[in-house]
């Protein structure tokens, strides 16, 4: 990995921000975006070019006119897809997306087949295992980036409620990417203090709540899904890959066994190193927690049922 | 806009220099003093490390000061005044000659810097916070001792030794005194919110616990002409940069107790919220029966050195 090449398919606010903050930070040494909406990943590019003369390390950004211009990646962030709008139902959004993903992907197989696939596409649980499908590459290979934002919403409510310990508490956040998502607040601590020291039982049960309803609170006030967590946390996951930190954050990823489930991708804390996913964490649940843990992979597991008997795979 | 920051450092030993190389290379403050017996090293000193911060495109300005008057309008003042331990030598076998040290600088800074926060990291470490709270005079959430969070630092280090994974991302802690008698609590310990325990088991857990107990001297042996100074002067630098930017984040640092976990009139390290004031808020956390009789022996350890000096009358020109 001597490039530090990243490709980010879809230049909307999400792969846009995600490039801002890499190029600001100055992780990568080129980042090529692409959309197919004409004229955007190109003026973003631009715009973002311009203000890494501020930066503290040079990178260059530049926008594919083809997505064949998205060549030799170390990795590929995928931010495809569309939002699910009023009439659409979840079979409709499912169907709509993976058909995106798949179109996608094939691409990505052919310009850049070496490269880690950073999958933040909705709903992510389920692009993530199509992604997976489609190219069957190893699974090390394929992350879905969802406990890494999460996390972060959770560790936000933790401070709301304190007041202090901004950017020092822990942030876990396992399940699915949607409304079952499992936050453990109960588990992390703030700096040096265990959270159950500072915060009450009814704190936990409002921060999980709030967790949960995370990027819905935020389509309240904007009318738009929120883009700098997302983006930020992009950029979390794309920094320990290519600078191989072994950090450890709760991703997507596909399960061979652990927690006792296969065949399924669920966000569960994995270490992230230059070969993608390191090593997949078997925490320790207690029954409440496996049973939330069992109802998030169902639900997953349903969506990609819808998948398969629509016949998506077959081809 | 308020004016521009400004730390004083107190020692251009390594461990003072250091400090005020991470604070120049950071743009942490707009000015850095440098307090040192000697006034041409301590400028050589200060202009190497201006240099520096040119390179590094930052904007902070190192001076060597002349007298203590030049810790005027200081917003921290970090004292690493002392001698050093060698090997063999104890933390206690410091105390009288490091005491005496501590109280000169703190008079200095009550006569001309009345309104910084006190960083102290001189040793034995928490006597030594006691002295320069007694000699300032100031409200106890402006006189600091670092060492929990390089005894912190130095317990991540070894999990990330048994792990090989999530450096940066542990998040240890570490009570009591800065001494032979610290108080890790691993049971505490999580790797960005895995808690250890299903990481580790409870025999390597124990083996990083007695690492973490021995860390400095670790150094000091292995040095053979010194300590560590690269973690303390870091971990030194974390109190600098959540005073001077008002953090509110929590950090483990020894504090004058005043009822809190059961003592008071005495330094131990505990949780503390720092912010611009210093120590905003003491945190108490729920300690289990054996961290509480380990906590107490830690206590005990620095009343002992704090009796002693008392005993050879070191405090009586307080009265």
């Amino acid at each position: 990995m001597t490039g530090r090449k990243v490709g980010i398919i879809g230049a909307g606010a999400v792969g846009a921000t995600a490039a801002y903050s890499l190029s600001m930070m100055g992780t990568c040494k080129e980042i090529i975006l692409f959309d197919i909406a004409e004229g955007v990943a190109q003026g973003k590019a631009i715009d973002i070019g311009q203000s890494t003369h501020y930066a503290a390390q040079p990178t260059v950004i530049t926008a594919a006119q083809t997505p064949a211009d998205v060549k030799d990646c170390d990795i590929v962030v995928i931010t495809a897809g569309v939002p699910r709008k009023g009439d659409m139902t979840r079979a409709d959004l499912l169907l709509i997306n993976a058909k995106i993903i798949k179109s996608v992907i094939t691409d990505v197989m052919k310009y850049s087949p070496n490269a880690i696939i950073i999958c933040v596409s909705n709903p992510l649980d389920v692009m993530t295992y199509v992604i997976g499908r489609i190219t069957g590459w190893e699974r090390r290979r394929i992350i879905g980036m969802a406990g890494a934002l999460d996390g972060s919403r959770m560790a936000y409510q933790i401070y709301k409620k304190l007041g202090y310990g901004s950017g020092q508490t822990g942030a876990l956040v396992i399940g699915d990417h949607g409304q079952n998502m499992i936050p453990l607040p109960q588990k992390v601590k703030v700096g040096l203090i265990p959270t159950t020291d500072v915060l009450t039982d009814e704190d936990f049960e409002d921060i999980i709540e709030r967790t949960k309803n995370g990027g819905a609170e935020i389509v309240k006030h904007l009318g738009t899904s929120g883009y700098y967590g997302p983006g930020r946390a992009i950029a979390f996951m794309v920094e320990a890959i290519l600078d191989d930190t072994q950090s450890v954050v709760s991703s997507s990823v596909l399960l061979e066994g652990e927690y006792g489930y296969s065949d399924v991708t669920v966000g569960v804390p994995i270490v992230l190193g230059a070969n993608g996913i390191e090593e997949i964490i078997e925490m320790t649940l207690n029954t409440k927690t496996r049973e939330k843990f069992k109802v998030s992979v169902e639900s997953i597991r349903e969506g990609i049922e819808i998948l398969e008997e629509n016949g998506f795979f077959d081809s | 806009m308020a004016k521009g920051k400004k730390v004083t450092v107190i020692g251009t030993g390594n461990f003072g220099s250091t400090v005020a190389f991470i604070l120049a290379m950071n743009g942490t403050c707009h000015n850095v003093v440098l307090r040192g017996r000697n006034y041409d090293v301590t400028k050589g000193k200060a202009l190497d490390m201006s240099q520096a911060a040119n390179a590094a495109r930052q904007h902070t300005i190192v001076k060597a000061a002349k007298g203590p008057e030049d810790m005027a309008e200081s917003d921290v003042v970090v004292i690493t005044a002392g001698a050093p331990r060698t090997p063999g030598m104890s933390r206690d076998d410091l105390l009288v000659m490091n005491a005496d040290i501590v109280k000169m600088y703190a008079k200095e800074i009550k006569e001309y810097a009345p309104d910084a926060v006190v960083v102290v990291v001189s040793n034995p470490l928490d006597v030594m916070t006691y002295v320069a709270l007694k000699y300032t005079g100031f409200p106890r959430e402006r006189v600091l001792g670092m060492a929990g969070i390089l005894d912190a630092a130095r317990m991540a280090h070894f999990i990330y030794e048994k792990l090989e994974y999530g450096a940066g991302q542990i998040r240890a802690t570490v009570m009591g005194g800065h001494g032979d008698t610290m108080v890790p609590l691993p049971k505490f310990t999580t790797v960005a919110g895995v808690p250890i325990d299903d990481l580790l088991d409870s025999e390597e857990i124990g083996e990083i616990v007695k690492k973490t107990r021995n860390g400095g001297a670790q150094i000091v042996n292995l040095l053979g002409d010194g300590s560590a100074y690269y973690a303390p002067a870091k971990s030194t630098t974390v109190m600098v940069d959540a005073i001077l930017k008002d953090t509110n984040q929590i950090h483990s640092c020894a504090i004058m107790l005043k009822n809190d976990y059961g003592y008071s009139d005495i330094v131990s390290g505990v949780p503390v919220m720092i912010g611009a004031g210093g120590a905003e808020q003491v945190i108490e956390m729920t300690l289990k029966n054996l961290q509480v009789r380990k906590f107490k022996a830690s206590v005990e350890s620095v009343q002992e050195m704090v009796d002693t000096l008392h005993e050879l009358k070191f405090f009586d020109d307080l009265k």
